[in-house]
């Protein structure tokens, strides 16, 4: 909408007060863009593409090679998206890309489902904008998973299962290589919408909308990557763990939380150094949690998900480790209030 | 014998209560906005301000509140605990003076809204009796607060309930069963149906109720207005994934059994993540408008077209009231910001932003016309 700008003597009061960190939050979230989201994209686009030839290797020549091939590639590039899956912002918003990259968790089995219908005709795939109309349940990592790992498909045998396997395995390098270049060609502050009266720079909004993210992903790991699953409130289920029929779901977790301390100290400045320079105690709280998260996920036993483990077994490791992570999304909340960003009052209210 | 409107005039006199009319400054240029609001995680208010946007009045709460409620005579607001809520504080936002403080049923907790009869002689409250999970319409004289009459809402987890009239009473059967022991977790999310409902303040009949179908059970029904032509908008809350494509704004009237969902450009869908806040029409009932915080952003459409037309951006906005204008509305936000919009216009301005204020949910109006 068109804005007149019509800020008051209050306004101009928080933009005078908030312009001491503009520029450190300028050179911040550059440094953010280009020496983590763009490189760690530019990881996720290659590995892509290498789990896209993988497939296409192994419906040239289907052998139990080619397939150990194509699912170490995917290894790869599932690892890789954990280092970014925390960024729902940007041009990954665009399309449900964010949604059709993992379609987790099927409760349903709507992707079993679909897979199976693409493969009774795959020349379906082919047909002009199939891939604008099609479900996110088969667009993505959680189909390809389905397809190298489920035992209702059979790449080496079945011909039609390789065939779907192969197009959304290139369909996803695509839409990887579009993203990295989209970030590639933007800054970030094109990203975000302007709204009447900022009172904050258009960084500070990206950057509160970046925490607000890392946030929001905090919940996901704690709650569904780990506590759902495992039936740490309610009845376990480990079918609802994380690419958990390729075994990564552990290992998803480790990646994410490795992620977190980059992030915090990614740039120069980075997001530490200012904190430690205006918020010490603060910042330090939180260097110390998120550290504290990775340790104890790294004493998990590396079975954890599917090793022979009561339910009570299992919580009773967890709990380390879902306290640890409560902690820090307190102190990260802590420091980003300290150091001016809302985190969202309305916006996290839930009712 | 005491007629009704006397008891009630002899009431607040007695109160020292004076209307509205007689009592609302010059200064305010004929509008006052209320809301709850906050300062911090332990200090949080309900104030008052003017067309101008300057806090008038405001008076600390025990705990953080969600809607205000405003008597339609008299000089009365109440503030509504948040959910589970377990008062509703009521003041004289002109001299400040605590009024009256009244609790729910036994057993039973509030929703974070409240209602008055056209007349104010009525309190209308939603209510869940907790161990049952049964939403209840709780209706007590005012100002004395004695229950006359306890209704079923017809259905679980009544949060929001608009007169269309004297008698008709629409609800938000939201859906959701909750218990405050544990209060934002979902007890029934597989089973959960929720409707709006027509319930007749007489008697407690039923006029009409209306559902999702099945494929749309998890879409609760939170919010909703009432225009002078009797249709009922309604902004949904949906306890599903992220990435399904459900409505979340629909259009109901008393005689219709089918909700008429409201398009809106999918970009636009999907920055709701599934959220509406609060739900308005303006003083002409034709322009609708329904605020996300979570998308941060306001989006309004045409009444008589059901056609959409357009947004405001405004992070963590909620707070959302028609003007005494035509087409236009006041706006706040999380950040402190207040806002006035005339969608038609494209237009948005900026009227105040208060330091240190956190408006919360839900915004309303008094004005001298009454």
């Amino acid at each position: 909408m068109l804005c007149l700008k019509k800020a008051f003597a209050t306004s101009l009061t928080i933009l005078a007060g908030t312009s001491v960190f503009a520029d450190q939050w300028d050179t911040t979230l550059e440094q953010i863009q280009s020496q983590y989201i763009v490189p760690k994209y530019q990881q996720f686009s290659t590995s892509a593409n290498q789990l896209a030839d993988a497939t296409h290797a192994l419906c040239a020549a289907p052998s139990k090679a080619s397939l150990s091939a194509a699912q170490m590639a995917f290894s790869q590039n599932i690892n890789d998206w954990q280092q970014v899956q925390w960024l729902n912002f940007g041009p990954v918003t665009y399309f449900m890309r964010y949604y059709a990259y993992e379609y987790w968790p099927d409760k349903k089995g709507v992707t079993q489902r679909q897979l199976r219908n693409l493969s009774s005709d795959p020349s379906m795939m082919t047909a002009p904008k199939f891939w604008t109309s099609a479900s996110i349940a088969v667009r993505g990592m959680t189909a390809i998973e389905s397809l190298l790992f489920h035992g209702d498909f059979n790449t080496i045998q079945r011909k039609s299962d390789c065939e779907v396997l192969e197009a959304i395995s290139r369909h996803h390098a695509k839409t990887t290589e579009d993203v990295l270049s989209q970030w590639q060609q933007s800054k970030a502050t094109d990203w975000i919408f302007p709204e009447e009266g900022a009172s904050v720079t258009p960084e500070h909004l990206v950057l509160e909308q970046l925490v607000q993210q890392w946030l929001e992903h905090m919940s996901v790991v704690k709650d569904a990557k780990l506590e759902t699953p495992i039936g740490y409130k309610d009845r376990p289920n480990l079918k609802l763990a994380e690419f958990y029929r390729s075994e990564a779901s552990l290992a998803a977790i480790i990646t994410n939380l490795k992620a977190y301390r980059t992030l915090y100290h990614v740039g120069q400045p980075s997001l530490y150094d200012t904190a430690i320079a205006e918020q010490p105690e603060l910042a330090k709280a939180l260097e110390a949690a998120l550290a504290d998260s990775l340790k104890l996920a790294l004493q998990l036993p590396q079975d954890y998900f599917t090793g022979d483990y009561s339910q009570d077994e299992r919580v009773a490791l967890a709990k380390p480790l879902v306290r640890a992570i409560s902690n820090s999304q307190t102190q990260l909340t802590n420091l980003v209030t300290a150091l001016g960003f809302q985190i969202g009052f309305n916006s996290r209210d839930g009712d | 014998m005491l007629s009704r409107r006397a008891f009630l005039t002899s009431s607040l006199a007695a109160l020292s209560i004076p209307t509205w009319a007689s009592a609302l400054p010059i200064e305010a240029n004929g509008e006052l906005f209320i809301s709850a609001f906050s300062k911090s995680k332990t200090a949080h208010y309900i104030g008052a301000f003017g067309s101008n946007g300057q806090l008038r009045w405001s008076m600390p709460l025990a705990e953080r509140a969600h809607a205000p409620v405003v008597h339609p005579t008299h000089s009365v607001v109440g503030a509504v605990a948040r959910r589970p809520g377990f008062y509703i504080d009521f003041f004289n936002p002109l001299s400040g003076e605590a009024i009256k403080r009244i609790t729910p049923l036994s057993d039973h907790h509030f929703y974070g809204h409240a209602v008055f009869s056209n007349d104010g002689l009525q309190l209308i409250t939603q209510e869940n009796h907790y161990p049952t999970g049964q939403g209840k319409i709780v209706i007590r004289r005012w100002p004395d607060g004695e229950v006359l009459n306890e209704y079923s809402s017809g259905g679980i987890g009544p949060h929001e309930s608009v007169l269309m009239d004297d008698d008709i009473l629409v609800i938000a059967n939201g859906g959701l069963r909750t218990h405050p022991d544990n209060d934002r977790e979902i007890m029934n999310l597989d089973t959960m149906a929720p409707n709006v409902t027509y319930l007749s303040l007489k008697d407690g009949t039923l006029k009409n109720q209306v559902r999702h179908t099945n494929t749309l059970h998890k879409l609760s029904i939170r919010h909703l207005d009432v225009n002078s032509s009797g249709v009922v908008a309604l902004g949904f809350q949906y306890q599903g994934e992220l990435w399904e494509d459900v409505p979340l704004v629909a259009l109901s009237s008393l005689h219709s059994n089918q909700l008429d969902y409201l398009d809106m450009p999918e970009h636009v869908r999907a920055r709701f993540k599934q959220y509406c806040g609060s739900v308005c029409f303006d003083k002409s009932g034709e322009t609708l408008a329904i605020s996300t915080p979570r998308g941060g952003l306001v989006a309004y459409w045409d009444v008589p077209s059901k056609t959409f037309l357009g947004v405001d951006n405004c992070r963590d906005v909620c707070g959302l009231v028609a003007t005494i204008r035509k087409h236009e509305f006041v706006l706040t936000s999380g950040t402190g910001k207040q806002l006035i919009s005339q969608p038609r216009q494209h237009q948005t301005t900026q009227i105040n932003q208060l330091a240190e204020v956190h408006w919360d949910n839900h915004l309303r109006r008094i004005d001298l016309d009454i």
